[in-house]
């Protein structure tokens, strides 16, 4: 953010002089910390890649094998058609397609509504605005088992329980609080005049936020799609709630489901972990791609908190 | 494909346009509706935007929770209509004993009243307490949540404050470590629950990597999963590798955004290390560690997916999120399970509450704050 605010004191630090030594000490210490750091982050990742490409006997063959000799890429295969063998629909093209619809249903609707809202919240005055704004960010810390119990039953009483209804339409009602505080930071700062100038060309209020503020809000936008995505497609209470038909199941519940029908003495953990890493790879992929939205996107909302 | 598969997602798809229209309807509907009561245009339209919310919010959270304030005061198993029985399923939940020891050794099956479990014991000297319960499930639980928050959140928020000041220093690649660091953050909790459990297996990494210095004091390698004790420091143990990511974007953002005139004020008063961390890092960063406190202390209240996923031994609990989950969805105790869920709407929102009470004493607002 003000990296080149930062640049002027660190300067003196290359200068040779005297501190020269204390400061190659000190580096060597942070990078010595960090790095410890980085392998506790890592190993544990590793050891899903490592252990979903392994035989079963080695899988408790004793000893740190981190790189599997040989290595067995058909266990992602393989973990399929196990599945498939205890209940024929579950298919991974089946398993991947109910995750996608959960996912972009319930992100678009997520992304959409947020806006209309944070508009609202942002751009307009009215009696009760800021008392309204403050109860919608009270909202998170109502713990979300409160309301599971009657939820379920308002789905249950509606007949949609075991459907995707629960799971996806609702979004549209700006179900995440944090996503319109995100938003609403970032139209403030979009500077009054676009809207006006926009009046007095005689653009009503829906043309003004479609082609104007819509455009002008990608960028917060895209990092609240990253964010949105990561969070519905990870999504398992609800899931595990609503659904009860193994078909309908997206891979959250596919993995548990897996994960049950193993037995204790013998959970095959090669390939369990090819499920995890298949779950967790889109998110990595789009992680790596889209970081820089995703670490701004927590960011704006703490830094101004 | 066959018309099975599209028989499951299309009526969703209707529904899921249909409700996207009237969500629009009801936004030009309440518009309309002002305009004709004579309000301004502006006022109209902002409060014609937010409707979408606030019948979401209606429905979902004022009806919902007075729906299961109701629902805690009745017996209700979901095929019998619910049934009022007053207090009755608190009465249950608080039906607690405190009895003294004669030894600290002594078995609390001796002393507690019939059907109620040991929750904790307390030793004093020769003898002690032993504070059982009859929902034991569910203190045991509060007690594991309890101790969970109460170790995760100061330790994760030192931990993640830590990573920020080393991040912070002039090191390179900081971009990269900051992605590396949140890594843990973006994996699926079901994905990472799974992998804790089988890296804290019998054989698994954890013990593997201990084996060899164990064997060298002759002890035996920790049974993670069976032993009720070790719970809750495997489940504290889990919970570091997540949290220092996730605090530690937002406190290294904090830092990068402290004006650097402090430090060179601080400096010209001959201010060391740590008076300049004490007296411009801390209280500047402030409010950034007040949004982490609040976030990580109601996320820690709510872990979920690790408790389905890694099961713990009866006399440890669980997550309290997951034993009311289970209490409803497993065993259909809807009344119970919503007498449970206000007990702990009571206590996040307390704990929430004393940290919003404690802010005004360390939190420090820049000037007149920023934002609108």
């Amino acid at each position: 953010m003000n990296s080149t605010v930062a640049q002027p004191t660190l300067k003196p630090l290359h200068e040779p002089g005297p501190s020269q030594r204390g400061f190659q000490v000190r580096r060597i210490i942070i990078y010595a910390l960090l790095g410890l750091g980085a392998a506790l982050v890592l190993i544990p990742f590793f050891w899903m890649i490592s252990t979903s490409l392994k035989t079963e006997d080695q899988l408790f063959r004793p000893g740190l094998n981190l790189i599997p000799n040989p290595a067995m890429p058909g266990n992602y295969v393989e973990v399929w058609s196990r599945l498939s063998s205890i209940n024929e629909s579950m298919t991974f093209w089946r398993i991947m397609a109910n995750t996608l619809f959960i996912t972009i249903l319930a992100m678009f609707g997520e992304i959409m509504s947020a806006a209309i809202v944070a508009y609202g919240f942002a751009r307009f005055k009215w009696r009760g605005r800021d008392i309204l704004f403050a109860l919608m960010l009270a909202t998170v810390m109502i713990p979300g088992i409160v309301t599971r119990v009657p939820g379920f039953l308002i789905w249950r009483s509606l007949g949609l329980l075991d459907t995707y209804d629960p799971l996806t339409w609702p979004s549209l009602f700006a179900w995440g609080p944090l996503y319109v505080f995100l938003i609403r930071q970032f139209f403030l700062s979009i500077p009054r005049e676009i809207e006006e100038a926009a009046i007095i060309d005689g653009a009503n209020t829906m043309q003004i936020f479609i082609y104007i503020m819509l455009p002008l809000i990608r960028p917060i936008l895209l990092a609240i799609a990253v964010l949105s995505f990561q969070g519905n497609w990870n999504n398992f209470q609800g899931p595990l709630l609503y659904l009860s038909t193994p078909e309908k199941f997206p891979l959250a519940l596919a993995m548990r489901f897996f994960d049950q029908s193993l037995s204790k003495e013998a959970p095959q953990w090669q390939y369990m972990m090819a499920m995890a890493t298949m779950m967790a790879a889109p998110i990595l992929a789009i992680y790596f791609l889209a970081q820089k939205q995703f670490l701004d996107g927590i960011n704006v909302g703490a830094v101004k908190g | 494909m066959d018309l099975g598969v599209l028989n499951q997602f299309l009526p969703t798809l209707v529904r899921y346009v249909l409700v996207a229209l009237g969500v629009l309807g009801l936004i030009y509907g309440v518009y309309k509706l002002q305009r004709k009561l004579g309000v301004r245009q502006e006022a109209a339209t902002g409060r014609a935007l937010v409707m979408p919310w606030v019948l979401g919010f209606v429905v979902f959270n004022v009806f919902a929770i007075g729906a299961s304030l109701y629902l805690s005061f009745t017996d209700y198993n979901l095929f019998r209509a619910p049934e009022w029985i007053g207090f009755e399923n608190y009465r249950q939940l608080f039906d607690l004993s405190l009895v003294p020891l004669e030894t600290a050794e002594q078995r609390s099956s001796e002393v507690l009243p019939r059907r109620h479990d040991e929750i904790v014991r307390l030793t004093v000297g020769d003898g002690g307490f032993v504070l059982g319960a009859r929902e034991s499930d569910f203190w045991r639980s509060m007690r594991l949540t309890l101790i969970y928050a109460i170790v995760t959140v100061p330790l994760g928020l030192a931990g993640a404050l830590g990573l920020a000041l080393l991040l912070n220093q002039k090191i390179k690649g900081v971009g990269a470590w900051r992605v590396l660091f949140y890594l843990p953050a973006v994996l699926p909790a079901v994905a990472t629950a799974l992998l804790w459990r089988w890296m804290f297996s019998q054989s698994g990494l954890v013990n593997q990597i201990l084996r060899p210095f164990l064997d060298v004091f002759g002890m035996d390698t920790p049974q993670w999963l069976t032993n009720p004790t070790l719970s809750p420091v495997l489940f504290i143990i889990i919970s570091f590798w997540g949290v220092f990511g996730a605090n530690t974007v937002i406190l290294l953002a904090g830092l990068k955004g402290i004006p650097q005139e402090l430090y060179e004020a601080a400096d010209i008063d001959g201010a060391g290390d740590w008076a300049k961390f004490r007296n411009v890092t801390v209280p500047m960063l402030s409010p950034a560690i007040f949004y982490n406190l609040v976030v990580s202390l109601i996320g820690a209240l709510q872990v979920f997916e690790v408790a389905a996923f890694i099961p713990t031994p009866t006399e440890a609990g669980t997550f309290l999120n997951w034993t009311i989950f289970q209490e409803a969805f497993s065993f259909r105790n809807m009344g119970m399970a919503s007498a449970m869920a206000w007990i702990m709407l009571i206590i996040v929102l307390g704990l929430t509450a004393l940290v919003f009470r404690s802010s005004s004493a360390w939190v420090f607002y820049q000037g007149a704050r920023e934002g609108n």
